[in-house]
């Protein structure tokens, strides 16, 4: 079945589950008997079974199956909750997502089986509880592909099912499974010659033996029967509680289609290499010499009596093959809520009423004169209308935060572990929204936030308890909406920044001399911590202190448009201040005139506007300033820094438009003020890219194109 | 059937031999620059538009005139009289912004004094043999076509864009 279209869908709705899976193991960590958690956990695990199973990704589908067995356990009160359990579960997640990145990458899901961590998995389950034997729980369906391979035809002398091969790991199961009480049977179904969906068939079969217990083994492989790469007859090793031979019979062969049911009970024993009839032996040896994971054709060729198998295995290879060739690439996309969408639908619909009354207005003109005041009434609806359309447009960009920082509070938790200090992440204001681009590149700069506030800011608990302080340390995270910004606050209790030590550093690697120092704010010394490789971190961690620090973080957010700000107490922790615009495509900004050019400044970076007497103008090392209300603040002349013609003859008054960025001030001189306005930004093109002053351009109601003036650029 | 199938071969070979004269022909667009007309390869151009205010940028380079708003997208506009040393654009009815499509740069207009007529040249028609002029301007032209008793050169329009994105 051709799946790849479902594609896209299976890899949105995998990440949802990843993350819900994520998100409950921290719960569960934290209330080990909340049923709802398990259950939830359990929908999750089992949602991803399915859909892996769908789109043929097995080996996902087999990690994701023992998940959910773990699951069922923990929900039976059989396993009980602690922190391995979570750690391993936290791996099986990494896993999965795994095999997501190889699926978005190459719409394969890679050849990792993860045997290990499935070992760990089953490991698990088998030593948490006993009775995990007899309901068959663990099932190592890994190795399914390789009891398939170079699976030999029936011999001759014996039922098929005897001629299944079997890992070592299955057998050991099968062991355990009827040291476990559990009745061990293999089955034989001969499908009918004129049957057509043999798969459908063999699906329905399964189905019927789920009830009574559970499949050990396949051969074909299970793949290969989905596929319907079997001939007449497939076999199963399965076990059961029952006892109920000819129940378990009957409910096969009730499945129409069926001709016939082979039975009988097997011992592990029967499947011992040595016992097995010659013919078989000879064709196990090969076999075992395979890799589970590579459905290599080879060993098997060797036998032209298994020519069918071959073929099989062949197919596989050729699938596989077929599919790493072809690379999807998988769509940005925005998941938009149904209401935004009916708002905009709505609007739509209204542009086209406006547009139908201003046509009607048209033609009726020619005929009975043009009513001005029924025309004129319409403009304005039409501007209603397409402001509206405008808004509900932008919103539908908006995504909130969640989906990037939900991440986090795994991160924390694991780092907590590996760092052996104990800590919490509270976040708030996950539904705080901002546009999809600033949201899909905001998730690295936070992490590393993050990451500095777990390595550097939390204190050991010995140093913690010797503070005073309670041993676990919390670190924050707060997003909300402050006028046309959005606010994510970082921040820890921790020790706060030692600005004596960053001032040594900085010294010490010639950023600033020792005089300098001396005099130097706290605020400044803290800005320090921005600047390229300048990392505070005592020794080198995989965590921080890489000496790409805090100053990727600034350039990151900078680039988004935004700003970042630490403010600290030593001893009571630090706070980074992200301030990111809620968009990056519409901004509201003040129109100015220089000589005849239009120009646009962010209203957002604008503090007040100033009208000051030329006579007011000091010099301060030979650059003019102004002092206002206590502030010393730069002058710039827009007309000398844009190389407009100077003017003839100056001003008694200059119009100064105070432009601030943290706690920068400049005076930006200009002709005229054309008011507020808001206004789309536009690049500037790719001929002309690293223009320092020009952040970008928008297009004015006549048409006209404006630059927009980067006021960051300038202090 | 055999009739009909013998039509449409016949259709098809003789459209092939038309396909084949034609390919080598490449249509050019002749423009006039001062008393010079050049000629620009048809496949790169996307729109030709009237002179329109157009807004300086400050900062950029000389040749670099500013940026208009073609259909709401902003689009840089060069001079390619500048660009060449020829000196400032003289902005009469005439002129025209030829709206370039480039795969790496997008769109890019000049400034081209008149815009006269669609010209198709065969391979033949262009004389290769130019860059054995000293003169600076020369790389931009990659080729002399005569068109009746006409000359027009070539632009290599990698070559008057490509620059400009460095600059």
């Amino acid at each position: 079945m051709d799946v790849s279209q479902y594609l896209d869908i299976f890899i949105d709705e995998t990440n949802e589950h990843i993350q819900e899976l994520s998100d409950n193991i921290m719960v569960l960590e934290n209330e080990p008997d909340n049923k709802d958690t398990i259950n939830e956990l359990f929908r999750a695990a089992h949602s991803l079974k399915g859909m892996a199973g769908t789109m043929g990704f097995k080996r996902m589908q087999h990690l994701t199956h023992d998940m959910e067995d773990l699951f069922s356990e923990v929900r039976n009160d059989t396993l009980k909750v602690n922190t391995d359990l979570v750690d391993i579960l936290f791996q099986c997640i990494d896993a999965i997502e795994g095999y997501l990145e190889n699926v978005k990458a190459t719409s394969n899901e890679g050849t990792e089986d993860n045997e290990v961590l499935i070992k760990r998995l089953n490991d698990y389950v088998a030593s948490g509880g006993e009775s995990s034997g007899a309901s068959g729980g663990e099932a190592a369906p890994a190795k399914e592909e390789a009891s398939a391979e170079a699976a030999p035809e029936a011999a001759k002398d014996g039922p098929e099912y005897l001629s299944i091969k079997l890992e070592e790991d299955d057998k050991l199961k099968l062991q355990e499974l009827a040291d476990g009480g559990s009745h061990l049977y293999g089955l034989t179904v001969h499908v009918q010659k004129e049957c057509l969906l043999k798969a459908a068939r063999a699906f329905l079969v399964f189905k019927a033996l789920d009830d009574f217990g559970e499949i050990i083994a396949y051969n074909p492989s299970s793949q290969d029967i989905e596929d319907e790469k079997f001939d007449l007859t497939f076999s199963v090793i399965f076990s059961t509680d029952s006892t109920d031979t000819e129940a378990i019979k009957a409910a096969v062969g009730a499945v129409s289609e069926i001709e016939s049911v082979d039975m009988g009970a097997i011992t592990v024993a029967d499947y011992a290499n040595d016992k097995n009839a010659p013919a078989e032996a000879e064709a196990e040896a090969p076999a075992e010499e395979e890799k589970p994971s590579e459905p290599a054709p080879a060993p098997a060729a060797a036998k032209p009596k298994k020519a069918e198998p071959v073929k099989a295995a062949d197919n596989a290879a050729a699938n596989t093959a077929k599919k790493n060739a072809n690379k999807p690439v998988t769509a940005r996309t925005v998941r938009v809520d149904i209401e935004k969408l009916d708002a905009l639908m709505n609007q739509v619909s209204e542009l086209i009423i406006a547009k139908n009354s201003l046509v009607s207005i048209g033609s009726a003109s020619e005929a009975a004169g043009f009513d001005e005041t029924l025309f004129r009434e319409n403009i304005e609806y039409l501007e209603r209308v397409t402001t509206d359309l405008h808004e509900s447009v932008m919103k539908v960009r908006m995504v909130p935060i969640e989906s990037t920082v939900n991440k986090f509070p795994r991160m924390i938790r694991d780092l907590s572990r590996k760092l052996g200090k104990p800590m919490d992440l509270i976040m708030t204001g996950e539904e705080t929204e901002l546009d999809r681009t600033v949201v899909d590149q905001i998730g690295d700069p936070l992490q590393h936030l993050l990451r500095n506030s777990a390595d550097h800011g939390i204190e050991s608990p010995e140093e913690r308890r010797a503070a005073g302080k309670p041993e676990k340390g919390t670190i924050f995270l707060n997003a909300f909406q402050e006028g046309n910004n959005v606010i994510i606050q970082v921040g820890d209790d921790g020790g706060g920044i030692n600005t004596e030590a960053v001032l040594n550093k900085a010294i010490e690697r010639g950023i600033v001399s020792p005089e300098e120092a001396e005099s130097m704010p706290q605020k400044e010394i803290v800005e320090l911590l921005f600047m390229p490789s300048f990392s505070m971190a005592k020794k080198i961690t995989d965590i921080s202190g890489r000496g790409v620090g805090l100053d990727v973080v600034k350039s990151n957010i900078e680039a988004l448009g935004g700003d970042v700000e630490v403010k600290t107490t030593l001893g009571q922790g630090s706070t980074f201040t992200v301030r990111l615009p809620l968009t990056l495509a519409i901004i509201q900004a003040l129109m100015v005139e220089v000589r005849d050019e239009k120009y646009a400044i962010a209203l957002a970076s604008i503090m007040t506007i100033e009208n000051i007497p030329t006579s007011e103008i000091k010099y301060v090392q030979a650059k003019e300033v102004i002092h206002l209300r206590g502030l010393v603040i730069p002058l710039i002349r827009l007309d000398q820094l844009l190389d407009c013609e100077p003017k003839e003859e100056a001003d008694d008054y200059l119009t100064v438009v105070i432009v601030k960025r943290g706690d920068n001030c400049a005076g930006l001189v200009v002709d005229n003020l054309n008011g507020q306005q808001e206004i789309v930004i536009k690049s500037l093109g790719k001929v002309i890219e690293n223009n320092k002053i020009i952040s970008g351009a928008t297009i004015l109601g006549d048409g006209e194109v404006a630059l927009i003036i980067d006021t960051n650029a300038m202090m | 059937m055999s009739d009909q199938k013998a039509i449409q071969a016949e259709a098809k070979s003789s459209r092939h031999e038309l396909d084949n004269v034609e390919e080598e022909k490449i249509q050019y667009i002749v423009v006039g620059i001062g008393d010079e007309k050049y000629g620009l390869d048809i496949s790169y151009i996307d729109n030709i538009v009237r002179m329109q205010k157009i807004t300086r940028v400050p900062k950029a380079p000389d040749h670099y005139m500013g940026v208009i708003n073609l259909r709401g997208m902003v689009v840089p506009v060069m001079s390619i009289r500048r660009k060449m040393g020829l000196g400032d654009d003289e902005i009469t009815n005439k002129t025209r912004i030829i709206i370039l499509k480039l795969e790496a740069q997008g769109l890019v207009g000049v400034l081209v004094d008149e815009v006269n007529e669609v010209i198709a040249l065969g391979e033949s028609e262009i004389d290769r043999n130019v860059n054995n002029s000293k003169k600076n301007d020369a790389m931009y032209i990659n080729g002399i076509g005569k068109n009746g008793d006409g000359l027009i050169s070539i632009f290599e329009i990698s070559a008057i864009i490509d620059e400009v994105s460095n600059a």
